[in-house]
């Protein structure tokens, strides 16, 4: 059963308990105003509304589940930077649990913070960036289906959002002028700097990216996610096109601004970077779609080359989706603990001189496997 | 564009301000300014007898304090004509070789953080705290020590120091090629250190830089070696210098250096005969003057002290390594990256206590 | 070179600046010099006798006169020279060395902050210590605090 069954069997059973109410009305009210209220009832019945409602509530779905995992994606950040760096992470905040309730209390400590604007900053920029970020990222998220039979759909049949992973890449490439809006319009000379460093890493690591994503449908030959992961039942993406997979990671950790690719939010040199002025929630929501897009990063890495949800039955889809994802992000944790800082400039030549021409190499090798019709 | 690095700043190590122009992202014009944590040290002395200026010393730079507290010592030693007793000679220099140890290791903690790698601050601090509880066992106290008197040391090493000590240094060279695999194995760190930031030999020399920064661009000249004092005439090892002179250069010059103290530590403890670890000094300081000079983990520091034949110094005056090689900043900074500001004055391993006095 | 090379150099070179000389212990030498004649010995120090670095420049007040202390090492022989300067209590000026020797500069300022002591021809003598609009110069002896 897809999960818009789910939802629209849902929503529709809640319609039909409050119409009882509209249609009592109908009968009670005389004249014009009863008929207004018959009229209202047969309007929530519609299959139209309902389908609208059903749609919201998977959207809600999913972003408790992102939610949750987010939290859990912190928790354990923590905890492995701390071991490997040889000290314990969060541990007094929910003894018993390994201290997964430090994130609820960080959360509540920024919440009550005093939230301020600089005099001179730009209001409907400043104001305007984090919702775009978090916004986008939202949007983003939404359109990654954790199941065959549980993501995001419009109708009982149909599989996820039309245009698929193009469009989870088109939001999730929207960050960057959130970023730049964000820097300049605080006002501030570093902010100005970290913005227009994160603009150019972001732009530059794009391509190699889409490039990779590019060999991807090659070879699966839809856009959908449903299609792609269809199309890695027999063998994972990684294996064939696995210089695409690295080139993948690499840009995916330039792309979420983790070390070794944070330079926007150097803190040795630029204090915050672009999020200095940022206070209070403001600052948290910035800090919690950091991880959020770490996550969306994870799961688009996880259903275009690891094959999805595709694994031994005893576990169910969405829940082997899920460690796929979190595998993935240890990798990129372990790497990100490990190395130092690049410099800017030696980024951009990172991206522009060296993965670009191994995603044009990794793109010629797909479409040889595909003329060869191995798939 | 004049750009104000401080002097609140995450990556200043105390309190400076850097005043740099830019053009773009390359720096065209560095200028750093001093003066926010200045104490009046020097005239704080003159009003202080001889053994109440021993706590002043140490906090003159509290990263590496017994080096200035027995350079302030060995000044005085000599105004005054005093022989110090072998057996105190070789416990100031085990324990100067320890803090130097501890410096070194506070610095990698900070140019590790400094340039993105979390993992060496907390691996450095750690293994910096074997060495503060070996001086913490000696004197007391684990930052400011107030060890060193004029005429010996306040007393004696606890039971078991040798056995400690032999301990610390097997575990610390093994920590040694720890380091050098995490840092130099890997190829970022290498990118953004090797041709940054270098100093020819002949400009090091004319603008008085000295100590790590000077041996990292080719002059092979240690204090200990070619000026000695104390008990290092009877000890073996070599100093390390590098001709490259760029930020790489600097970071290997203290690692080696690390080595090589631990050699020193493993012979002055072995090497320690019995006696006396006091003699008890005259209360007068004779009319004359004193030099001390001593290689701090720094640089050269240096003092010289007038006496008047009363209970306290009439003048003291107080060589910062420190203070000389900051001035050099502008030749180190000029045709680089805004990015590499923190790699090149990290490398230089700034104190502001000893700066500004 | 030994350490009585150099002070036959100096007295050779400057047979009337140089007032006294004394080997103080094994590698340091002592001279004093008449401060006319300061910029033109440490320019034969550096060219001649390959003095490369001053390592301190201190300035000491005295009941009728300030003196002005160098300490100037070698690096190959592994030598150190202190050369004294003094002047009189109401004039108390100074040539500059910081064209010399860059590392003079800032300490040469620092004398001056503190002590009162003018070095002429210096690139920049200002305030480095202190605020730089402070009124005194705390190391003399006759400011309290």
């Amino acid at each position: 059963m897809n999960l818009f069954q789910f939802c629209y069997g849902l929503i529709h059973w809640l319609v039909i308990l409050i119409n009882h109410l509209w249609y009592w009305l109908g009968d009670v009210l005389p004249g014009a105003l009863g008929e207004f209220f018959t009229d209202i009832g047969d309007l929530a019945a519609s299959h139209g509304n309902i389908a609208v409602f059903a749609i919201l509530l998977e959207v809600l779905i999913f972003v408790i589940i992102a939610f949750v995992n987010v939290l859990n994606f912190i928790w354990l950040d923590r905890k492995f930077m701390g071991r490997m760096f040889d000290f314990y992470g969060p541990y007094y905040v929910g003894y018993r649990i390994g201290g997964w309730l430090q994130n609820i209390a960080d959360g509540m400590k920024l919440f009550v913070k005093e939230i301020m604007t600089p005099a001179k900053a730009d209001k409907a920029g400043f104001l305007l960036a984090p919702v775009i970020f978090v916004g986008s990222s939202f949007l983003a998220l939404s359109t990654i289906p954790l199941g065959s039979n549980f993501g995001v759909e419009t109708s009982a049949h149909d599989t996820g959002v039309p245009g698929g992973a193009l469009i989870a890449f088109a939001f999730f490439a929207i960050a960057p002028f959130s970023i730049l809006v964000a820097g300049w319009s605080s006002n501030n000379k570093y902010t100005l700097i970290g913005g227009m460093r994160s603009a150019a890493q972001m732009m530059s690591y794009e391509i190699p990216l889409l490039l990779t994503v590019a060999s991807v449908f090659l070879l699966a030959g839809s856009f959908s996610f449903n299609g792609i992961i269809d199309a890695q039942g027999d063998i994972w993406f990684a294996i064939p096109l696995f210089l695409g997979f690295i080139v993948f990671l690499v840009c995916l950790m330039a792309e979420v601004e983790v070390q070794p690719f944070d330079l926007p939010e150097a803190e040795a040199e630029l204090v915050e970077g672009w999020t200095t002025e940022y206070s209070g929630m403001r600052f948290g929501l910035f800090m919690m779609t950091s991880y959020l897009r770490g996550y969306i990063g994870g799961a688009l890495a996880t259903a275009l080359f690891l094959g999805g949800w595709h694994g031994p039955t005893l576990i169910p889809e969405p829940i082997w989706f899920l460690i796929k994802a979190y595998t993935v992000f240890v990798v990129i944790e372990w790497a990100r603990w490990s190395l130092p800082r690049i410099r800017v400039d030696q980024i951009l030549n990172l991206g522009w001189k060296r993965l670009m021409p191994l995603a044009v190499v990794n793109l010629l090798i797909a479409a040889t496997f595909k003329t060869l019709g191995w798939f | 564009m004049w750009i104000n690095m401080g002097p609140q700043h995450p990556m200043t190590h105390g309190l400076w301000n850097l005043r740099i122009k830019v053009d773009g992202e390359t720096i065209v014009d560095a200028e750093p300014e001093v003066g926010y944590l200045h104490r009046g040290i020097e005239k704080l002395c003159e009003n202080r007898t001889y053994t109440q200026i021993i706590p002043l010393a140490d906090r003159l730079c509290y990263a590496s304090s017994l080096t200035w507290s027995h350079l302030y010592c060995l000044t005085v030693e000599d105004l005054m004509g005093l022989e110090v007793p072998e057996r105190a000679e070789y416990i100031r220099v085990a324990a100067i070789e320890m803090q130097r140890i501890a410096s070194h290791l506070m610095w990698l903690a900070a140019y590790a953080a400094d340039l993105g790698t979390l993992v060496g601050f907390i691996y450095a601090m750690r293994d910096r705290e074997v060495f503060i509880d070996l001086l913490q066992a000696l004197s007391g106290s684990r930052l400011t020590y107030n060890f060193p008197r004029i005429g010996g040391v306040a007393h004696d090493v606890p039971p078991n120091f040798e056995r400690d000590s032999l301990r610390a240094c097997t575990y610390m060279e093994k920590k040694l090629d720890e380091y050098e695999r995490l840092f130099e194995g890997s190829k970022v760190f290498m990118m953004r250190n090797e041709g940054v930031g270098i100093l020819k030999k002949e400009l090091a020399m004319n603008l008085g830089v000295t100590g790590p920064p000077l041996r990292a661009s080719g002059v092979k000249y240690d204090l200990r070696k070619d000026q000695p004092y104390s008990v290092y005439p009877e000890l073996d090892f070599q100093p390390i210098s590098l001709p490259d002179g760029d930020c790489y250069a600097r970071y290997k010059v203290r690692m080696d250096e690390m080595r090589e103290s631990c050699k020193i530590i493993r012979q002055a403890v072995q090497k320690m005969p019995k006696g006396k670890w006091r003699i008890v000094a005259p209360r007068n300081g004779p009319v004359g003057t004193g030099i001390g000079r001593v290689e701090d983990p720094r640089g050269e520091g240096m003092m010289y002290i007038v006496g008047n034949g009363t209970p306290k110094p009439y003048r003291l005056k107080i060589r910062s390594p420190i203070f000389v090689t900051v001035s050099a900043a502008k030749q180190m900074l000029v045709g680089y990256k805004v990015a590499d500001v923190v790699a090149i004055m990290g490398g230089l391993d700034m104190c502001i206590g000893e700066t500004d006095r | 070179m030994s350490e009585e090379r150099v002070i036959r150099a100096l007295l050779d070179a400057f047979p009337t600046a140089v007032t006294d000389y004394k080997k103080l212990k094994a590698g340091v030498i002592r001279a004093r010099i008449e401060r006319r004649e300061l910029y033109r010995c440490c320019q034969f120090l550096r060219e001649r006798l390959g003095f490369e670095h001053v390592s301190m420049i201190s300035a000491v007040e005295y009941d009728d006169r300030f003196e002005i202390v160098y300490h100037i090492t070698c690096y190959g022989s592994c030598l150190l020279l202190e050369l004294i300067t003094q002047t009189p209590k109401d004039d108390p000026s100074v040539d500059s060395v910081s064209s010399i020797w860059g590392g003079a500069n800032w300490q040469e300022r620092e004398s001056y902050d503190l002590m009162g002591i003018k070095f002429n021809n210096h690139p920049k003598l200002e305030r480095i210590l202190l605020p730089s609009d402070y009124l005194y110069h705390p190391l003399r002896k006759d400011f309290k605090g």
